[in-house]
C-alpha cells in the first residue's frame, strides 16, 4: 500500500497520506485508499446523520428546556425559586454535593494512591470493584441502603432509636450519592498515576521530603488536571442523580426532595414552567461542567502525554 | 561518612535479588558496583538509600557505625541520582535544585535568600547558570543529568548514590561526565557509590570495584587487583579476561552483556 502510494502520487509517504482526501479522484483509483476510509458521498451522509441526530436528540431538548422555563416570562422564572419547596430542593442538592464530592475526592485519591503505589493480593479485583457503582443500576444502589439502614434493615432500628433516622432523611441521600459517584475521581486518577510512576516521589523522598510534603509538592501538582476532571464529573453526577436518591428519599416535599426529584414532583403537578425552570438550572450546571470538563480533560491529556514523553526521552541515549 | 551493609537479603517474588551481601565502604571512597543487569546491584544501592528494605531481621545498614536499617529514605540524607534522573517535570530547574532545601522541617530551613544563593551556586557549579527557568522537558539528557546532580548535592549529603548515572547518555557526554565526577570526587571527599554495567566506566572512575552477580558479591578490589587476579569464572568472563582454568572464558563471546 505504502509503495503504491509512493509511486502513483510520486510523493513521499507522509505527503501522500496527507493528500489522501483528494487522491482517489485524481489518480483513477476506485477503491478507498485506506481500508478505513469511505467515499466522499458516504462520508457526507454519515456526517449529516450525526448532525441530525445531534440536533434532534441533544440540542433540541436542551432548547425546549430553556424555552419552557421562560415561557411565562423572566419574572415567573425567578418566582419559581422563591417557592419554599423549590428553595429547599436547591439547598438539599447543594448540601449533598458539598458533603459527597469532597469526601469522594479524598477517598478517590486514597484509592488511586494505594492501587497504583502498592502491589498487594486482590489489587486488580479492587480496581474492578471501584467500578461497581457504574455497572449496577442506581436503583439497586438505593435499595442496598434501605436494606441496611431502613427501619427493618440491619442497623436501621438502632439509628432510629438514637433519633438519627438515616433512610428518608438527608444522611441516606448523601450516602447513596456517594455510592453512585464514588468511581469518578479514582477512575480518572488511576491511569494517570500509573503512567507517571513513582520515580519522582522516590526522588523527593531521597531529598528529605516526608509523605505529606511529597503529596502536596510532587504528586498533587502532577495529577491536578486529572483530579479536577474527576471532581467535576463527580459533582455533576452528585447534583443530577435521580434513581438512587429517589429510592431512599421518601419524597417529603420541602424536606427530602433534591432538585431532580423536585422537578418530577412539579412536572406531575402540571407545573410545567416551574419544572422546566428548575431543570434549566441543572442544564446550566451541566453545560458549565462540560466546559470545565473539556478543558480539564485537555490538560489531563497533556499531563499524561508529558509523563509518557518524559519517560520516553530519558530512555533514549 | 563510611557505609556498611551486613548480611542483606532481599527477594523479589521468588528469586533473590540480594543474597546475604556484606560490604564496607570507607569515608571518601568512590566505589563502583559492577555487574550484568538483574545482578542485584541497583537493589543494593536502593537498600543503602532506604528506598528498599532488607527482608529479614538479620540485614543491617550502618552509616558511620550507626544503624539506619529502620530509617526511611527521607531521614537518611543520602544524595541519590536516579538512572533516568527523575527530575520533577512540573518544576523548573531552579525549583528542582531548591526542592531539598525547601522541604527541610523543624525550623532548620535556610531563609529564602540563602536558598536562592545556594541554588545559583550549584547551577553555576554544574555549568547551568541561566537555565533556572527551563523545565526539565526542555533540556538535553546531559543537562538533565547535571540538574539531577545539583539537586542531590543541594542538601549537602554525606554520601552520594548514583544509579547508572551515565547509562542513558551518548558516549561523548558520558566521557565528559565521567571526568567531571572524578574531579568532583577529588575536590570534595564525598563517599560515593555508583552502579554501572560498563566495566570501562567502573575501572576509570572507581577506587574499588565490587563485582556482583546473581545477588552475590563475586569480588571486591581495586581495578588493578581485579584485572590482575579475577576471583572466579564469572569475573573473568564478565571482564573478558583469561581464566587460568582454561575451559571457560571464550575470547570473543558475543553473549557478554558488557555493551548492553
Amino acid at each position: 500500500m505504502a509503495c503504491r502510494l509512493g509511486t502513483i502520487a510520486g510523493k513521499e509517504l507522509p505527503e501522500a497520506m496527507a493528500g489522501v482526501t483528494s487522491f482517489p479522484t485524481t489518480a483513477r483509483v476506485e477503491r478507498p485508499v485506506r481500508a478505513t476510509a469511505e467515499s466522499p458521498v458516504i462520508r457526507a451522509v454519515l456526517i449529516s446523520v450525526v448532525f441530525v441526530f445531534f440536533t434532534l436528540f441533544l440540542l433540541l431538548p436542551l432548547f425546549v428546556v430553556f424555552k419552557e422555563a421562560f415561557s411565562q416570562g423572566v419574572a415567573a422564572f425567578l418566582a419559581v425559586f422563591r417557592d419554599d419547596a423549590t428553595a429547599s430542593a436547591v439547598r438539599l442538592t447543594l448540601l449533598t454535593a458539598v458533603i459527597a464530592v469532597p469526601l469522594n475526592t479524598i477517598f478517590g485519591i486514597a484509592a488511586a494512591w494505594n492501587l497504583t503505589r502498592f502491589h498487594f493480593p486482590g489489587r486488580s479485583f479492587l480496581i474492578t470493584l471501584i467500578d461497581l457503582p457504574l455497572w449496577v443500576s442506581p436503583v439497586i444502589g438505593g435499595l442496598i441502603y434501605v436494606l441496611v439502614f431502613g427501619a427493618n434493615g440491619w442497623f436501621g432500628a438502632w439509628f432510629i432509636d438514637h433519633d438519627l433516622p438515616i433512610i428518608f432523611n438527608t444522611p441516606a441521600i448523601v450516602l447513596v450519592t456517594m455510592f453512585v459517584t464514588f468511581p469518578f475521581v479514582a477512575r480518572g486518577l488511576i491511569p494517570l498515576m500509573q503512567a507517571q510512576g513513582t520515580k519522582e516521589e522516590e526522588a523527593a523522598l531521597s531529598l528529605g521530603a516526608n509523605g505529606w510534603q511529597i503529596f502536596w509538592r510532587v504528586t498533587l501538582p502532577k495529577i491536578k488536571w486529572g483530579l479536577i476532571y474527576g471532581v467535576i464529573l463527580c459533582n455533576a453526577r452528585a447534583m443530577g442523580e435521580f434513581g438512587a436518591v429517589s429510592v431512599v428519599s421518601g419524597h417529603i416535599r420541602g424536606k427530602t426532595n433534591t432538585m431532580p426529584l423536585h422537578i418530577e414532583v412539579l412536572y406531575n403537578d402540571y407545573q410545567y414552567s416551574a419544572a422546566f425552570a428548575v431543570a434549566s438550572v441543572l442544564c446550566i450546571l451541566a453545560l458549565l461542567t462540560l466546559i470545565i470538563k473539556t478543558y480539564a480533560e485537555w490538560r489531563a491529556e497533556q499531563q499524561l502525554a508529558e509523563a509518557a514523553r518524559h519517560t520516553d526521552l530519558s530512555h533514549k541515549p | 561518612m563510611s557505609i556498611e551493609v551486613r548480611d542483606i537479603t532481599k527477594k523479589f517474588s521468588r528469586y533473590p535479588a540480594l543474597d546475604r551481601v556484606s560490604l564496607k565502604v570507607e569515608t571518601g571512597e568512590l566505589i563502583a558496583l559492577l555487574g550484568p543487569s538483574g545482578s542485584g546491584k541497583t537493589t543494593l544501592l536502593r537498600t543503602i538509600a532506604g528506598l528498599e528494605f532488607p527482608d529479614d531481621n538479620e540485614g543491617r545498614v550502618l552509616f558511620d557505625g550507626n544503624d539506619v536499617t529502620a530509617l526511611s529514605a527521607y531521614k537518611r540524607h543520602a544524595g541519590f541520582v536516579f538512572q533516568h534522573y527523575a527530575l520533577f517535570s512540573h518544576m523548573d530547574v531552579f525549583e528542582n535544585v531548591a526542592f531539598g532545601l525547601r522541604v527541610i522541617r523543624g525550623g532548620k530551613r535556610p531563609p529564602k535568600a540563602a536558598i536562592e544563593k545556594r541554588v545559583l551556586e550549584l547551577l553555576d557549579a554544574v555549568q547551568l547558570s541561566g537555565y533556572g527557568k527551563r523545565l526539565p522537558g526542555q533540556l538535553s539528557g546531559g543537562q538533565r543529568q547535571r540538574v539531577a546532580f545539583a539537586r542531590a548535592l543541594a542538601v549537602e549529603p554525606q554520601v552520594l548514590l548514583l544509579d547508572e548515572p551515565f547509562g542513558a547518555l551518548d558516549a561523548k557526554v558520558r566521557k565528559e561526565l565521567r571526568r567531571w565526577l572524578r574531579e568532583f570526587r577529588d575536590r570534595v571527599k564525598l563517599t560515593t557509590i555508583f552502579v554501572t554495567h560498563d566495566q570501562d566506566e567502573a575501572f576509570e572512575v572507581a577506587d574499588r570495584v565490587v563485582l556482583i552477580d546473581k545477588g552475590k558479591i563475586q569480588q571486591i578490589g581495586s581495578p588493578a587487583e581485579v584485572k590482575k587476579a579475577p576471583a572466579n569464572v564469572f569475573v573473568a568472563e564478565f571482564l573478558d579476561l583469561e581464566w587460568p582454568g582454561g575451559s571457560s572464558a571464550p575470547q570473543s563471546s558475543p553473549a557478554l552483556p558488557l555493551s548492553a
